[in-house]
């Protein structure tokens, strides 16, 4: 391992491991930050609406179970995938663990500091952060770097690139499903960003979108 | 009350936009560099194929529905970090070159890009209120969310699980069983499989040793853990039509979770 990134000139702090704690922590500051947002202003939360109703629900009395259970078993999964596939999921780790999960566990503890101080609140989630990192760089130490295996990363590489193409035909269909001008903009779109070699996707959308202003969507 | 959330914003906009570059930048040294985002991140920024008006569409097109969420109940989703910060990132240094090599690949470049997208695009993001034309909304929101939706399921279990089909017996087994439970148990497929293929090619790579088995373990004990917690072991006892024991009910109850 140790030669390819000699080869590749990966080196220095950019492509260190301790860069990645670095990165991590940041990372999960801001996201904390974010909770603390929404805790005192009620905006800025990082998380989709149904993961960011789970904390409300807590918030609103009715229990930090849900949040906790269901961020910090993401929180773990992904930790684990994470240096065993090279990538680590933001989403799973940090927006919903760091974000949702580990909030609603203190808060379920009784425990508003971290959120009520935006200062705690950064230093709090660049702990998690230090701690996530690190956790993650040993398991690296443990086993990547032990073993012969990437354990199929390069599938799951490839797997993800594919699914990246599948957006552009599906943005076309949900548009023609909504209504007839925004699917005509979204095909329109899509046929000129491909004739100009582009990426579909991009121009469904912008289609799409410049149809709604003429003809909003019922 | 304005002015302290935009400064907070600056401030969180910043930090997470330099994590966020950095660990997109990083993804494409990955596995030999710990990298950070997403799978579907990486093929995203792959199918923009280092075209700036590209990235700058596609992160474009998921911001009103960010706006639009983000004003309604204050959850800025995940694309924000997921698509907007690291293609805006891209945009902005693909303008002055278009070697992804030099730029989008860059760790340090798309650490300081993403962080200049996160503090002003958060404190943007965060102040406006109803600023987003109504039509322009609700196009975003019926077109984006249900082609956002399809992509997690089914597409993207799919596209896993086919991939772990075709990469061996072993890797087909452990991705199916482990894709089709965690779909019970989780509602996607996708973490399943991605544990399926870990155990599967593990294993093909280098036998039934002491990291394999730990890999193993750990996943056993996180679906025990997760089908427990959500809950999963008292929907399949009534689905078959069998009494709850009140020792489970019981063992609910204490971790705070109520069955009725």
């Amino acid at each position: 391992m140790e030669d390819i990134k000699i080869e590749d000139k990966k080196l220095g702090f950019w492509y260190s491991e301790w860069g990645f704690i670095v990165f991590v922590m940041a990372l999960a500051s801001g996201i904390f930050g974010g909770t603390h947002l929404y805790y005192t202003y009620h905006v800025g939360a990082f998380n989709d609406l149904a993961v960011v109703a789970l904390l409300e629900a807590g918030l609103k009395g009715g229990g930090f179970g849900a949040a906790a259970a269901f961020g910090g078993a993401f929180l773990f999964a992904r930790v684990i995938e994470g240096p065993l596939v090279g990538i680590l999921d933001i989403g799973g780790a940090l927006q919903t663990g760091v974000g949702i999960g580990i909030p609603a566990l203190m808060l379920g503890a009784g425990f508003t500091a971290p959120l009520e101080s935006f200062p705690l609140a950064l230093l709090t989630g660049a702990i998690l952060g230090a701690i996530i990192g690190v956790v993650i760089i040993s398991i690296r130490k443990f086993t990547v770097d032990k073993i012969d295996s990437t354990f199929g990363a390069d599938i799951m590489m490839g797997a993800g690139n594919a699914a990246g193409r599948y957006l552009g035909p599906l943005i076309v269909i949900s548009a023609v499903m909504a209504s007839i001008p925004v699917g005509l903009g979204a095909i329109i779109g899509a046929a000129v960003f491909y004739a100009y070699k582009k990426p579909i996707a991009g121009g469904a959308i912008l289609g799409a979108m410049l149809m709604g202003v003429f003809f909003p969507i019922q | 009350m304005t002015i302290v959330i935009i400064l907070k914003s600056i401030i969180i906009g910043a930090l997470v936009g330099f994590g966020v570059g950095a660990g997109a930048a990083r993804m494409f040294h990955a596995p030999t560099v710990q990298g950070m985002g997403a799978f579907r991140t990486l093929g995203e920024l792959n199918a923009c194929q280092g075209d700036p008006i590209s990235h700058f569409s596609f992160g474009l097109g998921f911001l009103f529905n960010s706006w639009a969420t983000v004003i309604g109940a204050g959850a800025l989703t995940q694309d924000v970090e997921h698509r907007i910060i690291p293609n805006w990132a891209a945009a902005l240094l693909l303008t002055k070159n278009r070697n992804v090599k030099e730029t989008l690949h860059d760790p340090k470049k798309m650490a300081v890009a993403g962080a200049i997208v996160g503090a002003i695009l958060i404190p943007l993001l965060n102040s406006t209120a109803a600023a987003v034309p109504q039509s322009l909304q609700n196009v975003a929101t019926k077109v984006l969310v249900p082609a956002a939706n399809w992509l997690i399921n089914p597409v993207m279990p799919i596209i896993f699980w086919l991939a772990a089909l075709d990469a061996g017996k072993r890797t087909g087994i452990w991705g199916t069983i482990l894709g089709g439970l965690a779909h019970l148990i989780m509602g996607n497929a996708v973490p399943g499989i991605v544990l399926g293929i870990l155990i599967g090619k593990g294993v093909d790579d280098s036998g039934w040793n002491r990291i394999t088995k730990t890999l193993v373990t750990t996943v056993i004990i996180l679906f025990v853990l997760s089908g427990f917690f959500r809950g999963f072991d008292v929907a399949l006892l009534k689905s078959m039509n069998i009494g709850i024991p009140q020792w489970l009910i019981n063992l609910h109850k204490f971790f705070g979770m109520v069955v009725k």
